[in-house]
């Protein structure tokens, strides 16, 4: 009984390694050249007050900003209106690229060397990767999804997910004060100069 | 000598103490593979982000300490670490680090022993050993350039009662120290005795002899590091409170899983 299904198990890995492997592939090569090609605009803009708008398309072109911020809002999503998602979306948009350009520091280039990708679920790429920056070493694992193309749905650098810090936060606005909470406290962030 | 024996005399009562009371401590938002994804938490199939409440019971008043502190650090410590900064060349600075940190190697060896990481005491032992000899006394890390021991991640006290299964606690604002748990606050003492660079103080306990230069060196050199990631947790926040809370849960959830 215990052999048959052990070999049922290994006979399930090894189906689910071919279609599984081609799409872990996938996924970090797209990240490797989304990376790139953030990493050589950012080299070539030296004032870090422009260094925002400068990386915004490639940017837009490589993350998934719908699901960051369905799931940084989290369930009170489903409450907000179209109108309201769409507001919201393009708020946390430019917080998360604001928070992501701002870890720049202009004329220090980061090394990145990629680790093994794993996929936790269909759909989903975990890409694991050390950062020399400045003489200090980080761990970033970027997870990336399908949608067409493989996106970034989420950075966690040292442990910390950009989108799991967010939802503590913006859940809480919603449960005090609903959707409309939820906008004004992004436009007050946005307002903020960072 | 009087001085250590009733640190760890805190020490141990606090752990027996901590031990009575321990509740299992429940992490915010978490995210990892782990998570239920299809709870009614969830926004679509591939969320996992559900969010726990923290314990945090405190929260006034742990609201206050952080304003307090953040107070202090933008009048008082973030000027001295600014003028660190400017008046130390940079590879002076990461030297410091480097020395500081390898020094600090009987916390990490400890620890790793403590929670039975035998294999990783060793590769403390081996780092130690190298960047000590071949890295002049620990000014520069020699063990970054081989890849078995680039990576070994640091173990220290609060990890070890986590790896013993001790609850966390409810969540404190230190006043200066920042963010932590009740279970972790008692950790950072038993870092701060493991620590060499404190033995002088910690024995001697007065002004006046100099041995509280290295462990004064010591805070200094680690402000610039510290005060960038608490301004990146404040940075673009919706409500810098939960967000530090948040870093600090997570931060700490990942570096007890390794």
């Amino acid at each position: 009984m215990k052999r048959r299904s052990l070999f049922a198990l290994v006979f399930a890995v090894l189906c689910l390694q071919g279609p599984m492997q081609a799409s872990t592939a996938e996924a970090e090569q797209q990240l490797r050249k989304a990376v790139d090609e953030v990493l050589s605009i950012a080299d070539r803009e030296s004032d870090k007050g422009k260094l925002a708008e400068a990386v915004r398309p490639a940017l837009m072109r490589n993350i998934s900003f719908e699901t960051m911020t369905r799931r940084a809002v989290g369930p009170g999503w489903k409450l907000f209106s179209a109108a309201q998602q769409k507001q919201a979306t393009q708020l946390f948009t430019t917080l998360v690229i604001r928070t992501y350009s701002s870890k720049f520091t202009p004329g220090e280039r980061p090394v990145m060397s990629y680790q093994a990708a794993v996929s936790p679920a269909a759909g989903r790429v975990d890409v694991p990767t050390k950062l020399v920056y400045k003489g200090s070493r980080y761990s970033v694992t970027y997870r990336m999804e399908q949608a067409g193309s493989w996106k970034i749905v989420d950075v966690v650098i040292e442990g910390v997910s950009m989108i799991a810090n967010y939802r503590s936060q913006l859940d809480s606005q919603f449960k005090s004060g609903g959707a409309a909470s939820v906008i004004k406290s992004l436009e007050q962030s946005v307002a903020r100069p960072s | 000598m009087k001085k250590p024996t009733s640190l760890l005399f805190a020490l141990a009562s606090s752990v027996v103490l901590l031990s009575h009371c321990a509740t299992k401590p429940q992490p915010e938002a978490a995210a990892g593979p782990k998570t239920a994804a299809t709870t009614s938490e969830a926004t679509d199939e591939l969320d996992d982000y559900a969010v726990v409440q923290v314990s945090d019971p405190l929260e006034p008043l742990n609201r206050a300490t952080f304003k307090l502190n953040d107070g202090l650090y933008s009048y008082l410590f973030k000027p001295v670490s600014k003028t660190y900064e400017t008046v130390t060349p940079r590879p002076v600075r990461r030297g410091l680090d480097n020395a500081f940190e390898n020094i600090k190697f009987p916390v990490r060896f400890v620890n790793s022993a403590l929670q039975g990481k035998f294999d990783r005491a060793g590769k403390e032992v081996g780092k130690f050993g190298l960047n000590t000899i071949a890295g002049v006394g620990g000014l520069f890390k020699k063990s970054d350039e081989i890849p078995a021991l680039a990576d070994v991640s640091a173990e220290d006290t609060a990890q070890t009662f986590a790896e013993w299964g001790l609850g966390q606690g409810p969540y404190v604002v230190l006043p200066l120290l920042g963010p932590s748990t009740v279970r972790d606050a008692v950790g950072l003492a038993g870092d701060y005795a493991l620590n060499p660079a404190n033995w002088g103080f910690a024995a001697q306990g007065s002004v006046r002899d100099l041995a509280w230069i290295p462990s004064l060196a010591n805070n200094i050199r680690l402000m610039p590091d510290q005060f960038s990631r608490y301004d990146e947790s404040k940075a673009n926040a919706v409500d810098p409170y939960v967000s530090v809370r948040s870093v600090y849960y997570q931060n700490r959830k990942a570096l007890e899983e390794q």
